[in-house]
C-alpha cells in the first residue's frame, strides 16, 4: 500500500528504471523504523508524575442531559395545558394557538429524538 | 490508584510507537525521554475531553507531532537546526545491519540510510511528518489528515512533494559523490 511509484512520465527507459530503483530504496529506507532505547520503568515514571499533579476530575457532569430532560418535561406540560384549554379558547385565537401547539409539538419531538439518539450513542 | 495503573498500561502499550515517531521526526535522541513524557502527560490532560471519535493511537500521533513541532521551534531558537548525523545523540541507523548481507552491501545500505535521514531532516516539517507517518508508521491518509488537522488532498500533495524532494536530494548527492570520485581518480 505504501510503496507507490513516483516515476515521472517523460524519462527514458533506463532513467525510469534508475528512478524506480531509487524510489524502492527510498521507500525501504523510510519503512525501516528506528529502534529507540526506552528507559526501564518509563511507564511507571510517567504514572508517578500523574500522582504528583492535581488529579483530573473524571466525573461526568451531564449538564446538557439535565437541560434536555427539563426542556422535554416543560414542553410536554405546555402541550397538555394548551390541549386542555383549546376548546375553551375564543375562535379568533384559534389560529394562533394552533400554531403554538404545532411549534411545541415539533420542539417536543425534536427533543425526544435527540434524547434517544444520545442514549443510543452511549451504548 | 486504579486510574494511574490503567494509564501506566496505556503508556506501556504505546511507548515504543511514541519514542520511534519522535526519534524519526526530531532526528535526534536528545531529550527524547522528556519529549515522550510530555506526549503522555498531554494525553492524560486531554483524556477528559477525549470523545473517542478517533483511535487513541491516532490521537497520540497528533500530540507527538505537536511536541516535535515545539522541539523544532526550540531548536530554531537555539540556532541548532542543523542535525549532524555524526552527532552521538543521533545515528539510530547504526543498528540496522542485516546479518544475511555481506559487509560491502551492509556498508552501502548504511550509507544510503544515513543519506535518507539527512535528506529527511532537510524537508519541511510537514513533509517530513507526513513521510514518517505514511511510510514508517503506515498510517492511512485519513489518519494523517486527522493527526495534522488538514484535508486529505493536502496530505497527498505534501507526501508526493516530500518524496520528490527526497529523491532529487539523493540524486544530487549521488552526482556530487561521482564527481568527487572522478576528481580524486584524475
Amino acid at each position: 500500500m505504501h510503496d507507490e511509484p513516483l516515476t515521472p512520465g517523460n524519462l527514458s527507459q533506463s532513467a525510469t528504471e534508475h528512478v524506480d530503483y531509487l524510489d524502492q530504496r527510498i521507500v525501504r529506507a523510510l519503512e525501516t523504523a528506528p529502534e529507540p532505547q526506552i528507559p526501564a520503568g518509563f511507564a511507571a515514571r510517567v504514572a508517578s508524575q500523574l500522582s504528583a499533579r492535581r488529579p483530573v476530575s473524571l466525573t461526568p457532569t451531564h449538564y446538557g442531559q439535565k437541560a434536555m430532560l427539563v426542556g422535554t418535561v416543560v414542553t410536554l406540560a405546555a402541550l397538555l395545558v394548551l390541549a386542555l384549554n383549546f376548546t375553551a379558547l375564543h375562535s379568533t385565537s384559534h389560529a394562533t394557538f394552533g400554531l403554538l401547539e404545532s411549534l411545541l409539538s415539533a420542539q417536543f419531538l425534536a427533543l425526544a429524538v435527540w434524547f434517544s439518539l444520545w442514549r443510543h450513542s452511549l451504548r | 490508584m486504579p486510574t494511574d495503573l490503567t494509564f501506566e498500561q496505556v503508556v506501556r502499550d504505546h511507548q515504543e510507537m511514541v519514542f520511534r515517531t519522535l526519534l524519526r521526526l526530531t532526528g535526534s535522541r536528545e531529550h527524547l525521554d522528556d519529549l515522550a513524557q510530555d506526549v503522555f502527560l498531554r494525553l492524560y490532560r486531554a483524556l477528559p475531553s477525549f470523545r473517542g471519535d478517533a483511535l487513541i493511537t491516532t490521537y497520540l500521533y497528533r500530540i507527538a507531532v505537536n511536541i516535535a513541532q515545539d522541539e523544532w521551534k526550540r531548536r530554531r531558537r537555539d540556532r541548532d537546526t542543523h542535525v549532524s548525523l555524526s552527532d552521538d545523540t543521533s545515528g539510530w541507523e547504526d543498528r540496522l545491519a542485516h546479518p544475511d548481507r555481506n559487509a560491502e552491501q551492509q556498508l552501502e545500505e548504511h550509507e544510503f540510510q544515513q543519506a535518507v535521514e539527512e535528506q529527511l531532516q532537510r524537508l519541511s516539517q510537514v513533509e517530513r511528518t507526513i513521510l514518517v507517518l505514511y511510510h514508517q508508521e503506515e498510517r492511512t491518509y485519513e489518519q494523517i489528515a486527522y493527526a495534522l488537522n488538514m484535508p486529505i488532498g493536502t496530505v497527498r500533495t505534501h507526501l508526493h512533494r516530500g518524496r520528490k524532494k527526497l529523491r532529487e536530494g539523493l540524486q544530487q548527492r549521488q552526482t556530487q559523490e561521482r564527481r568527487a570520485a572522478c576528481t580524486t581518480n584524475h
